[in-house]
């Protein structure tokens, strides 16, 4: 496949939406293919709450169990790279305002009838930095942040329903003091961006990676993908070519809000574990 | 009664998600959330309640008594006098005095309440929670009415109510607090709105009476047993055998033994001894039956068989040598052996005494004797029957002659037994003080009745609350029950499943659990829709714990049938009373082990038939729950007969009865003559005569949970059941109303996606047990060999099976050191004292961080292992003390109590926390699916890492496909498929077994639905590598499949050891996790090193790592034991008194053995030298030594030449030993 190889990568881009884009990519390895997918769902930077300082709990449950509820609330992460730093790397001596967003929760049910506590409930709320601890130095970071950054997605967007944390009745309350921090999601799922990445290549399964089991009729049996119509069908009689590689890749990638579909292909393009595959490759990535 | 007949509603394919919150938000305010529960345990409840005379339950043909009532009717009375059998002037011509005679009128027990003495409590009434959280007993006081009667002209009858204790009730019975309240009630009474009762709680802990499996009541099993030769000359394996229960439902077991001689005896047990008497004499006693009565009533015309006519004559022949003609010698005779045995009223003559055996010991199901003497005579037919080969003997193990006995019963029989033991102890002591002319006897004073009264103890309620708590029966006579332990069990709350399934689990008996044989576990074909086939544990208890099927009822209340026998009569059965009946060509018909009558081969069938519509009907009152055993004539088959049996603690269930497709009950004994189609299509025209009205309703309930059980291999439901009930699960709802030890808790459990019809009628999604997870079946890097699964650290991270445990620890300064013993004010009282600095800064102490001022501990702090959980203050010391969190691992208080005492009058010394342990899933944590199929999690890769579908799922569980072919859990397959199109398509999927069948198979049911959201039909998808991103070469297959997490947790069970605590005297290691010890590195691990010859890490496991130990061994004599110090200073000598210096080694170690041989040898030499004879050759002393003799150094060096060498410790420990029995070890060193 000389001929494939001096092709240039695109990418064509079949649909994108607010939580999600689908796109072909062409022309480049397998490797590199899964290298994108994997650093989707892993190496790009988001925050998520870290570190829970529970104030009052009277909920039915316990705290250790709100906090992991917490963790996993998606928040905007929107250019989080720049616009964050990481807790570990910032010279503060806990955390300031440069290496996380804090976040607290102060819901008390005074109705006779059940409240659910959502991440709507979540506010911004400096004082939860220790005023005697010293911060970070300066950077740019605080310019960088789009406004609602560190905000529980969809917060304030009615058309968006609110993640649930607890419910309660009446005479319980829940107070905790939250610090978001930047994070990858190597270290815990809370920090990937990605719900689901779909990939697929060679849907008429020409190159034979796999065989497809069936009780009598395979083609009955084994319903074609949509993916499939982008490729022509095998002919019978297809001599089959052992040198053929996979070319043709087709993403689908589904966030979680704390970053955008676009972003997260964007950003994949920059990673280093994806540039040093072939550098200026996914350059022409503009959307 | 589960439900009885077939299910009206058809499967609804939903979660059912609305009306299930809507139910628990709002538990309905009349009924029960869910009623089948309820159900369920009815033979706990109504057992218990039919103790009391208010019990609700129908009176059947008896007055409406309770069982208690009746046991005080059968107790009788007792009677002592004030003579002491001399006649005198005082004592009356008889020389016995005055008679006084006692019984008991009456036994109430009270509902629970707060002792008398609180005034000021809003609710006097206490309910369980009360007595869960507060680690009390649920129980309720019950005292007695005792009358007493002097026999003298002009006294009255005098009575006085006595004080029994407080006895513990049942919960959810007529006793308790909680009867009849609806879920809404029960939930503001702090319980579930599931609660249905069923146990008692002693000390906090809920514990049940399990049922236990007895010969069936009332009805004559024929035996051959060989171990009845061993009971004397002559006798034989043949027995035939009745256990006969009383109105009170205490029982007495007779057997009749066939002796080689042709005669028989009668066998029964008194106070735990056995007795026999010859049957004949119990004939004639009964009745003064003539020999031609008794001649005519065994032989029943059939004067042909001769094998009959040899053995009554010599039967009665054999009887001759007793000179006994007419019944009253007869029961004088019996009245004159056994006076001393039954310690009746000394009054009483020889004839009143043997007729009061013959009532309370033969066949005491019968009131009447002319009764009793027709059952015994049909005993003695079937006797010479079995024995003459024409009918089999029947089988003891199989559940046709088993019954049930009920915790209610138990209860009342031990009440009852503790009632008469404490009658006997008031007439001894009467007995005694008249024996020993106390001033104080006086018959006709009050004072002195009552004065006895008190002196004897009447407390039954700490023996029942300890019955109950121990599960030992202390009891003189046994009460007619193989073991005399085990009856009581926790019903452990580990999750929902576990705890349901106790109150439907029924034991064969602690006797046969040591029994060799296993013939006992057998599954019979008996069994069937009564004890659970899959429902049983592997291993000890096998077979032995059974669990009763879905549909299995117990009956309790008793039925009317006194009018049977004369609806009988009317359709053509002849009176029993008829003198000529020919046995040849008539069966019995016995009614509760009562002769009503004869009837002709057919017309008994016809009877049998007749009565069997009448009842599915409700003709002529004949009760529904009667059972109605037609055993046709056979030759060689079960002795013929028409049994009928309307008696309680039979098991029963239902089915359709197809003459009239009407319900029927049936029971154990009638199933095996009946045929019963499992399917209307199993129906055979002319054969059938009923069909189930489910296929599944010989499962239990838990085997009913088993998803798709019908493709399972048999074996892989029942790991299910035992596994279902190791689930870290829900186990209950009232979570912050219980103080159990230990709880198991899964925090996101999930309703199955794939679950059977049942799952809604008994409410399992109240507590969830499981999750529904995306398995995928593929081998893949290799960490999922062997049963281990592959968890997605992702799926993990967000949650997945995420556990926690929740302990208590008990603080009670009662058993704090430095407690006074006396009743007056503590002397510990929790706080933190003066000692303690509390006002924060740096000098605050550091125990504030955990503790409160008042002494407890704040609710959320997290303990490590020797934080404080409590403090106290000393009054004699002034000094605050901790109390340590005792546990090994970080938990968390969740709760903290604290308890007063019942009367709430004094000072708080007890307190209990709830601590709340987080087990997340780590690697060596257990799994399983629904299906037997359980792993081990052995790796956990991150999402990126796990393979994953086109459409980019991953699987959250990976297991390897080799889990499949030998287990052939098709089931789990199945489940796969279900679980995906119903995650897909939003379906609740119906997995009932028993379901599809060979043309419409569950493969092409899920197979369609896959196929129309887009996936292969055979649920297969192709996958990619999440490491390379590659295509896997096969298509896997990938389903949703609901996962139990186990209790079984490396938490639990890790043990490791570098140093540590050691043995004493061994110095080994110890052994046990708990107290750090090592595993032990035992023979076959030896060989195993040996064979490998890794020499040294051979010497390493047993030596370095085991007893290490340097010893100083005697290189002349051998000895490890005989080292001896001088206490030398460096550079320094002790001088012998030769005045040579001593050899010792370096630190003054010195052989005795040989230095005291040495100076021995010099001694004499001297003695020698003095006495002028020069003896060069010393007299040979016996040598004990066995060293050659050119290691022996000869006596220069006087004190042995000592070395260090290394040796195991037990080792010198051995030498030490054996030392102590006269053996020398000697070593020899190179």
């Amino acid at each position: 496949m000389q001929a494939n190889a001096e092709l240039e990568p695109s990418v064509h881009i079949r649909e994108l939406k607010k939580d999600r884009v689908n796109f072909v990519l062409e022309n480049v390895d397998l490797a590199f293919a899964n290298s994108l997918r994997r650093v989707m769902m892993a190496d790009l930077p988001t925050v998520a709450i870290d570190t829970v300082e529970v104030v009052s709990n009277t909920t039915v449950l316990p705290d250790e169990f709100i906090a992991h509820r917490l963790g996993m609330i998606p928040l905007v992460s929107a250019n989080c790279d720049e616009a964050i730093r990481e807790t570990r790397e910032c010279t503060c001596d806990t955390a300031c305002e440069y290496c996380a967003i804090p976040l607290s929760l102060n819901v008390a049910c005074h109705d006779s009838r059940t409240l659910d506590i959502t991440s709507n409930h979540l506010q911004y709320d400096p004082s939860v930095f220790n005023p005697q601890q010293e911060s970070g130095a300066e950077g740019e970071e605080l310019t960088k942040r789009v406004d609602n950054f560190g905000h529980p997605v969809g917060k304030n967007d009615p058309s968006l329903p609110p993640v649930l944390i607890a419910k309660i009745r009446k005479g319980q309350e829940l107070k905790v003091r939250c610090l978001a921090k930047r994070g990858l999601a190597k270290e815990h799922a809370k920090w990937s961006p990605c719900s689901a990445v779909a990939f697929e290549y060679d849907p008429h399964n020409k190159l034979r990676h796999t065989t497809y089991w069936y009780e009598t009729d395979p083609r009955a049996e084994w319903p074609l993908s949509d993916n499939a119509r982008e490729e022509e069908p095998p002919r019978d009689d297809e001599p089959f070519d052992f040198n053929a590689k996979p070319q043709r890749f087709y993403f689908e990638v589904e966030t979680d809000g704390s970053l955008g579909p676009q972003e997260v292909v964007m950003k994949v393009s920059k990673h280093p574990s994806a540039s040093c595959h072939c550098a200026e490759s996914l350059e022409f990535i503009n959307m | 009664m589960p439900d009885a007949g077939p299910s009206t509603t058809k499967y609804r394919s939903t979660f059912r998600t609305l009306e299930r919150e809507k139910k628990f938000r709002n538990p309905p305010k009349d009924g029960s959330t869910v009623p089948i529960l309820n159900e369920f345990v009815t033979p706990h409840i109504e057992s218990f309640d039919a103790l009391f005379d208010d019990s609700g339950l129908p009176q059947g043909d008896g007055d409406g008594r309770g069982l208690l009532s009746l046991a005080v009717r059968d107790i009788g009375e007792r009677v002592v006098f004030d003579g002491t059998g001399q006649v005198g002037t005082e004592s009356g011509q008889s020389g016995w005095g005055n008679r006084l005679s006692f019984w008991i009128e009456q036994v109430s027990i009270s509902k629970p309440r707060v002792p008398e003495k609180i005034k000021h409590a809003n609710d006097i009434r206490v309910y369980p929670f009360e007595a869960r959280e507060r680690l009390t007993s649920y129980r309720g006081r019950m005292s007695v009415k005792i009358c007493w009667k002097l026999d003298h002209q002009g006294e009255v009858e005098r009575s006085v109510i006595k004080d029994c204790g407080l006895v513990p009730v049942m919960v959810r019975s007529v006793r308790c607090n909680l009867r009849g309240l609806s879920s809404a009630d029960l939930v503001k009474k702090h319980e579930e709105p599931e609660e249905f009762g069923g146990y008692f709680i002693i000390n906090g802990n809920e514990r049940l009476i399990r049922y236990l499996i007895l010969p069936r009541r009332n009805h004559v099993i024929a035996l051959i047993r060989p171990s009845f030769v061993n009971r004397g000359p002559s006798y034989t394996p043949y027995a035939v055998q009745i256990r006969c229960v009383r109105p009170d439902q205490t029982s007495v077991t007779n057997s009749l033994h066939y002796l080689s001689n042709g005669s028989a005896m009668l066998r029964f047990s008194w106070r735990k001894q056995e007795y026999v008497i010859p049957i004949m004499l119990i004939l004639k006693a009964l009745v003064g039956a003539s020999d031609k009565e008794i001649f005519e009533g065994v032989m029943m015309q059939d004067y042909e068989n001769t094998f009959l006519t040899d053995r009554v004559e010599l039967l009665l022949r054999s009887f001759k040598m007793y000179s006994l003609y007419t019944g009253d010698q007869c029961l004088e005779y019996l009245g004159d052996k056994f006076r001393v045995v039954l310690a009746l009223p000394e009054d009483w003559d020889n004839l009143a005494v043997g007729a009061w055996l013959i009532q309370k010991v033969v066949l005491v199901h019968i009131q009447e004797a002319r009764e009793k003497y027709r059952m015994l005579l049909f005993m003695l037919r079937k006797l010479y029957s079995l024995v003459s080969k024409s009918c089999s003997p029947d089988n003891p193990d199989s559940p046709q002659h088993q019954e049930v006995l009920l915790p209610g019963t138990l209860y009342g029989m031990i009440i009852k037994e503790r009632l008469e033991e404490a009658l006997n102890q008031v007439r001894n002591q009467i007995m005694l003080d008249v024996r020993n002319q106390e001033p104080s006897v006086d018959f006709f004073d009050a004072r002195y009745f009552n004065k006895v009264l008190s002196k004897v103890n009447f407390d039954l309620g700490s023996k029942m609350s300890n019955f109950l708590a121990t599960g030992n029966l202390v009891s003189p006579t046994g009460l007619d029950l193989q073991q005399a332990s085990g009856f009581t069990i926790v019903a452990e709350k580990l999750n929902w499943m576990r705890y349901i399934s106790h109150f439907r689990s029924i034991h064969r008996g602690a006797f046969f659990a040591e029994l060799k044989t296993t013939a006992v576990r057998k599954l019979l074909p008996e069994a069937w829709g009564f004890l659970c086939p899959v429902h049983t544990p592997d291993g000890a208890p096998c077979g032995l714990l059974n669990h009763l099927s879905r549909t299995c009822r117990i009956i309790t209340a008793p039925l009317r049938v006194s009018h049977l026998p004369a609806l009988l009569v009317a359709h053509g059965m002849t009176q029993n009373f008829s003198p000529s009946i020919d046995g040849t060509k008539n069966l019995c018909v016995q009614l509760d082990g009562r002769v009503i009558g004869w009837a002709r081969p057919q017309i008994a069938k016809q009877l049998a038939m007749n009565l069997r519509i009448w009842k599915t009907e409700g003709r002529h009152d004949v009760p529904l729950d009667l059972e109605i055993g037609y055993v046709p004539p056979s030759r060689g088959g079960q002795y013929p007969g028409l049994y009928l049996f309307s008696s309680r603690s039979r098991m029963m269930r239902p089915v359709k009865y197809l003459a009239n497709s009407r319900n029927d009950q049936i029971g154990s004994f009638e199933q095996v003559y009946m045929d019963i189609a499992c399917t209307p299509e199993e129906i055979e025209r002319g054969v059938s005569t009923h069909v189930e009205h489910a296929p599944t309703n010989f499962l239990s309930i838990l085997a009913n949970l088993t998803p798709f059980s019908d493709f399972n291999q048999s074996p892989r439901n029942i790991y299910q059941c035992q596994m279902g009930k190791q689930t870290m699960g829900t186990p209950s709802t009232a979570l912050q109303h219980r103080t159990d030890n230990k709880l198991y808790r899964l925090q996101t459990g999930q309703t199955p996606v794939v679950r059977p019809e049942l799952h809604n009628t008994y409410g399992m999604d109240s507590f969830p047990n499981g999750t529904n997870a995306v398995v995928a079946v593929i081998s893949y890097t290799g960490y999922d060999m062997e049963d281990a699964m592959i968890l997605n650290k992702s799926a993990h991270e967000r949650g997945f099976a995420y556990g926690t445990v929740y302990k208590s620890q008990i603080v009670d300064l009662k058993d704090a050191k430095g407690a006074s013993r006396s009743m007056s004010a503590p002397t510990l009282h929790f706080g933190l004292g003066h000692d303690i600095r509390t006002e924060p800064g740096d000098k605050q102490h550091w125990c504030c961080k955990f503790l409160d001022l008042d002494g407890y501990p704040f609710v959320g702090t997290q303990l490590s292992p020797g934080d404080p959980i409590a403090a106290y203050i000393d009054d004699t010391t002034a000094r605050t003390r901790f109390v340590k969190y005792k546990g090994d691992e970080v938990a968390y208080v969740d709760e903290v109590r604290i308890l007063g005492s019942d009367a709430a009058d004094s000072e708080c010394q007890k307190i209990q926390v709830t601590l709340r342990i987080t087990r997340s899933p780590v690697i060596g944590d257990k799994f399983s699916s629904r299906h037997g199929q359980k792993g081990v999690c052995s790796q956990k890769w991150p999402a990126i890492d796990m393979p994953f579908t086109e459409s980019g799922m991953q699987p959250d569980v990976i297991i390897n496909p080799h889990a499949f072919p030998s287990r052939m859990t098709i089931g789990m397959l199945v489940e796969s498929m279900a679980g995906k199109a119903g995650a897909m398509h939003g379906l609740a999927q119906d997995a009932t077994p028993f379901k599809f069948s060979e043309k419409d198979t569950a493969i092409d049911y899920f197979g369609e639905q896959l196929l129309a959201a887009g996936y292969n039909y055979y649920g297969n998808e192709p996958m990619y590598s999440g490491i390379t991103g590659q295509e896997f070469a096969a298509d896997i297959y990938i389903g949703v499949v609901y996962y139990q997490r186990l209790r079984h947790m490396v938490l639990d069970k890790f043990q490791v050891r570098t140093t540590g605590p050691v043995d004493p005297v061994t110095r080994q290691p110890v052994k046990g996790r708990k107290r750090a010890g090592g595993i032990r590195f035992g023979e076959m691990e030896r060989d195993a090193l040996i064979a490998h010859g890794t020499s040294f890490l051979l010497q390493d496991r047993l030596m370095n790592c085991s007893d290490y130990s340097t010893a100083w061994v005697c290189r002349t004599c051998g000895s490890l034991i005989s080292l001896g110090y001088d206490d030398i200073r460096l550079g320094e000598v002790v001088i012998g008194p030769s005045g040579i210096p001593k050899p010792t080694g370096p630190n003054g170690e010195y052989c005795r053995v040989c230095r005291a041989a040495a100076e021995q040898e010099d001694e004499r030499q001297r003695k020698a030298m003095a006495h002028g004879n020069n003896v060069s050759n010393a007299v040979k002393t016996d040598v004990r030594v066995a060293i050659s003799s050119v290691n022996v150094l000869g006596s220069t060096s006087k004190g042995g030449d000592l070395d260090v060498v290394a040796v195991p410790y037990v080792f010198r420990y051995l030498c030490a030993e054996l030392a102590a029995m006269g053996i020398a070890v000697s070593l020899e060193v190179h």
